[in-house]
């Protein structure tokens, strides 16, 4: 088992400045694929150094399994990092780079060479093994920097932003990759991204960081529906946010009593809904609301509506928005199931 | 104005220096070599020159001189820098003031340093006698003797400590520009700390410390004005017997200090030439 535990971690690059980790403790699953979200400056590039060892943590414990890595050196603590940018060794050719930690742990050429030629297979540079990284592309550097790290079968794999550095036409094939990968090799992997719809796309789990603190740990579909602080509602895309009390299953705010799910916490609250989840037309929770705004957004389409003086949004379909017009009136409903309760 | 006019427009000035005097320059002194000088009356060219230069019986010897004292001088410097600059790309308290007085004797010319040495380590010099006053020796004449020896430690002495900075700024611009990623990728592949320097950042740096230790050496291979200081009396360097011979009241003997200095241009550039097909060899081979 290569459970990943971080217990209470702490990190200040300097005396006098804030802290960069405020204490995290984390546990990342054998074999799951987890992202580390969060804005930059939020501490995710300093855990990921801190968990490879190259830098050192001013507290608090790391453990894969049953063992403190904590004060081994980098090279000994089974975790592969891929940076943000391929950083491959100019001097070396491609198959060059991949053997390179084979070759330092002083395995024979003959198996490295059969190594490599597989792994190279595996992210498609096969016929590419002889180039310089000088004469490779983005896309393929980064596929030559994730199979340099995979082939020492790390008991951890770390990637920093490996999509950050790539066309937006190369992500989907560079994330698909790396899922099908980790998929066949259970490699216990971490995944550095700022972008919540990456991290949506690609991870098992979830753990958003804020200003140096773990603020949420959860499945991607719990971030939308339970998000833990207006922080992290906003973090993924809430818009939607009105103060009142809830009392037994409904809520009371400026909009009228709403009808609530059962077992949300009692007394004041934030009622939040996803902008997809309002719907225009009617249904449980009716009201009338004025159209601000129609903004049309490609494959979907954003209304601004005001309701009773409670600023609200909704996304649509192109289908459903059509015929809508600045300044008419339409009905708006809350269905009970998509309300959640923000601490306030 | 086409781009390649302007290019060659913007270029005129420095080519101009370039081809007028360095290759005037180059061409006269080879014609001279080959004993051209119609001002003597003599319009044959021919190789007595480089035939009296070559088998002159102290030539081989002071070439040998001078082959030690560039490649002693430029390893030392090379393999100190190397230290110097891995150290000064690292951030510590100090770390300008000690990156300042590196840099400073860059400004110092060659021909103080000598002087300065000259001062400092001979056996009438500072060290000498603060050696006597210290009790280390009987006698400043004990002083091990590192001006004009034999051996040219205090030409190397001087060749090491003016050249330290420059190789080890070439370096540094290096380091700085190639960030320490690449080491921690190393790392975190396996390598422990010597072997990233030794298969990651030493190859990276490599390009950067050859040429500037080929220009090392070719300086102290040819200049004349610090073995000429700080030299014995014999052998003596190669770019000396050119100068001596240059200023000798024979006029006929300027042929030979010509066919010396070519001697010292065409070792220069043949070492030149080596280290780019070495580099070019070494990017394409590697693996």
């Amino acid at each position: 088992m290569t459970t990943l535990v971080l217990d209470d971690l702490r990190k200040s690059y300097s005396r006098a400045g804030p802290a960069a980790l405020h204490g995290l403790s984390l546990t990342v699953a054998s074999g799951s694929l987890t992202a580390l979200l969060g804005p930059s400056g939020s501490g995710k590039t300093t855990t990921m150094k801190l968990i490879a060892g190259l830098i050192a943590a001013d507290s608090g414990d790391i453990r894969l399994g049953d063992r403190s890595i904590r004060d081994l050196p980098p090279e000994r603590r089974g975790v592969a990092m891929v940076f943000q940018n391929p950083l491959l060794f100019p001097h070396l050719t491609v198959a060059g780079n991949v053997g390179f930690g084979l070759r330092m742990r002083g395995l024979p050429p003959t198996r490295i060479d059969a190594s490599v030629a597989e792994m190279l297979d595996r992210v498609r540079l096969g016929d590419l093994a002889q180039r310089k990284p000088a004469q490779l592309s983005g896309g393929q550097a980064q596929r030559a920097a994730l199979a340099r790290a995979l082939i020492l079968r790390p008991e951890v794999l770390l990637l920093d932003e490996p999509l950050s550095s790539l066309d937006p036409a190369l992500r989907d094939e560079m994330r698909l990759l790396i899922r099908t990968l980790q998929r066949e090799t259970g490699i216990t992997t971490i995944v550095v991204t700022h972008d919540q719809a990456e991290a949506v796309a690609l991870a098992d789990r979830i753990a958003l960081l804020l200003e140096g603190r773990l603020v949420q740990d959860d499945t991607p579909q719990a971030f939308y529906a339970r998000p833990a602080t207006t922080a992290v509602a906003r973090f993924f895309g809430g818009v939607n946010f009105i103060p009142g009390t809830v009392r037994d299953a409904v809520f009371d705010c400026a909009i009228g009593p709403l009808a609530l799910p059962q077992g949300l916490p009692q007394g004041p609250g934030l009622l939040t809904i996803r902008p997809e989840s309002l719907r225009l037309g009617p249904g449980p929770n009716l009201r009338a609301a004025q159209i601000v705004a129609v903004d049309f957004l490609g494959s979907l389409t954003r209304i601004d509506l005001a309701l009773d003086g409670v600023a609200l949004q909704a996304m649509v379909t192109p289908d459903t928005a059509r015929g809508l017009s600045v300044g008419a009136r339409i009905s708006v409903s809350f269905p009970p199931e998509a309300l959640w309760i923000l601490p306030h | 104005m086409t781009d390649r006019t302007r290019i060659a427009l913007l270029l005129a000035p420095a080519l101009l220096v370039l081809a007028g005097l360095f290759l005037t320059g180059l061409g006269l002194t080879l014609l001279r070599s080959f004993r051209y000088l119609p001002g003597l009356g003599l319009t044959e060219p021919d190789l007595a020159a480089y035939a009296a230069v070559l088998t002159a019986p102290g030539f081989l010897r002071s070439l040998a001189l001078s082959l030690w004292i560039a490649t002693a001088s430029t390893v030392i410097a090379a393999v100190l820098a190397l230290a110097a600059a891995l150290l000064l790309r690292q951030t510590f308290p100090g770390r300008t003031l000690i990156a300042f007085l590196v840099q400073l004797n860059l400004t110092i010319p060659h021909i103080v340093g000598a002087i300065g040495i000259l001062y400092l380590v001979s056996q009438s010099g500072s060290f000498a006698r603060l050696a006597h006053a210290a009790g280390l020796i009987s006698a400043p004449a004990e002083f091990p003797i590192l001006t004009h020896d034999p051996y040219a430690i205090g030409i190397i002495l001087l060749y090491v400590w003016k050249e330290l900075p420059f190789i080890t700024l070439i370096l540094l611009a290096n380091l700085q520009t190639l960030g320490e990623d690449h080491e921690a990728v190393a790392r975190s592949l396996g390598a422990s700390r010597w072997q990233a320097f030794r298969h990651v950042l030493l190859p990276m740096v490599l390009p950067g410390l050859a040429t500037a230790s080929a220009l090392v050496f070719a300086f102290a291979f040819g200049a004349y004005e610090v073995p000429l200081v700080l030299g014995a009396h014999a052998p003596k360097a190669l770019p000396v017997l050119a100068w001596q011979a240059w200023t000798d009241t024979d006029l006929a003997s300027r042929s030979e200090a010509m066919a010396m200095a070519v001697v010292i241009a065409v070792v220069g550039l043949a070492l030149l030439a080596l280290v780019a097909r070495g580099l070019r060899l070494g990017g394409q081979d590697a693996r």
